[in-house]
């Protein structure tokens, strides 16, 4: 039988919310929880949400070089380079676009769009300077895909604004 | 009242009576008509890893083959998964229904087209005792908490380990682990509470079990304190405490609630 290389990270994660008042008699919320990568069964407790962050990180990080084993060093630096930008970059805007769109959602909308034509013009470039070429059907499916999402977003965008045009009337 | 009386009655004559009895919680083992199901009877670990795959998805809708394929046996290709998946059904029927006819339907795996799922009318299983047990306790807690702690006491019995901790890297099992283990600690710190004023030993005892399911629980830190306090032994409730303390600090790096820090002051304050 033919065994494929680990492809897959779960992640059992538990949040306990404890809410109190503090001395001055104000209410606080408090959260704690434990992240538990199942395939490994490493565990890591958490007051912080940087730490779930984290700990992800790293057995994704562990996941990818396993596959890259048989990989030229040259291959496993380009691969895992752009591993670490896709993080960084879900990292720093993924929260922000959250809270951003529940005060905003037409301009997170359109934030999310260029974010969108940003990220397909860096992983064309990326796939263009790689050793690791891909084929150019699975180039031209990428840019497919993410030429669809644009679209799509284009149409939310559309409705957010004729909701706004309903709403103002 | 009477009715979840009943409930409990009928769920204790079923765990009596049940041809299949199965045990998930702490260990894996399976009865047939009182009988252990050997290793050897069992034969191959896709067939038990089948069966134990039916017992966790026993609340869902049936699932369709190439779902189960796909959770239990990703790493395989489709065909050597679907092979996988013919010979561990026919194990699991062998091993259930050894007398079963040839082409007869099985009486506990039930098909529908190319969906399975496991019957439950006749099967008892120390997982769903537990959380049925659990479920009319919760019910009644504040109306007839003698009752619910009967109800507790029937679960708690039941809950020996993890759920299929054999099964602890597989993916397909973490969520029924998690959950489980979640109504068990509801359940020790439900009765424990119950249990401060009328036997805080007993109380102890209950909190001290959550604990080992997790250290870090703080409500089973509180509950212990007031039972220690309750019976008197001061120094212990105050070890309590500073024990809650210094896992809270290395485990996550805060403090106890406030709550519990009143309670170690009230204590404190008693000469």
């Amino acid at each position: 039988m033919d065994v494929k290389k680990e492809e897959t990270a779960s992640f059992m994660l538990r949040f306990t919310q404890k809410i109190f008042k503090n001395e001055n008699g104000e209410p606080q919320v408090q959260w704690r929880g434990n992240i538990r990568h199942v395939q490994g069964g490493d565990e890591k407790r958490f007051s912080e949400f940087d730490e779930v962050v984290a700990f992800i990180q790293n057995k994704l990080a562990d996941l990818t070089i396993q596959a890259l084993e048989n990989k030229s060093p040259e291959e496993q630096k380009s691969i895992l380079a752009k591993n670490f930008d896709l993080w960084k970059k879900m990292a720093i805007e993924g929260p922000k676009m959250v809270i951003e769109t529940f005060k905003d959602p037409k301009k997170q909308i359109e934030n999310f769009q260029d974010q969108m034509h940003q990220v397909k013009e860096e992983i064309g470039q990326k796939l263009e300077d790689t050793l690791l070429r891909p084929s150019k059907a699975d180039y031209k499916q990428i840019l497919t895909l993410l030429e669809g999402l644009s679209t799509e977003i284009s149409t939310l965008n559309k409705k957010v604004d004729q909701l706004s045009k309903k709403k103002s009337k | 009242m009477i009715a979840i009386e009943n409930q409990i009655e009928s769920l204790l004559a079923k765990k009596a009576a049940a041809d299949i009895r199965i045990q998930t919680l702490g260990n894996f083992e399976v009865w047939r008509s009182s009988e252990l199901i050997s290793s050897k009877e069992w034969g191959r670990d896709a067939t038990i890893q089948l069966f134990q795959f039916f017992v966790t998805n026993r609340h869902r809708r049936a699932l369709h083959k190439d779902q189960i394929v796909d959770r239990i046996w990703h790493d395989l290709d489709s065909k050597a998964g679907q092979q996988n998946f013919k010979v561990a059904l026919h194990g699991v029927n062998k091993v259930l229904e050894p007398n079963r006819k040839s082409r007869a339907e099985s009486k506990y795996v039930i098909r529908q087209g190319a969906t399975y799922q496991l019957s439950l009318t006749e099967i008892w299983s120390d997982v769903e005792g537990l959380e049925q047990f659990i479920t009319m306790a919760n019910q009644c807690i504040g109306t007839n908490p003698k009752l619910a702690q009967i109800a507790y006491r029937e679960a708690i019995d039941l809950y020996h380990g993890p759920y299929l901790p054999n099964r602890l890297y597989e993916d397909w099992s973490s969520e029924e682990r998690e959950r489980i283990q979640l109504l068990t600690l509801g359940a020790l710190i439900n009765l424990s509470e119950l249990q401060v004023k009328e036997n805080p030993m007993e109380s102890v005892r209950l909190t001290q079990q959550a604990l080992q399911i997790d250290i870090t629980w703080e409500d089973a830190y509180r509950i212990q304190m007031e039972a220690y306090l309750e019976k008197g032994n001061r120094p212990m409730a105050l070890k309590t405490y500073q024990q809650c303390e210094r896992v809270l600090e290395t485990e996550f790096g805060i403090k106890p609630l406030p709550e519990t820090q009143q309670l170690y002051k009230k204590i404190r304050g008693i000469s």
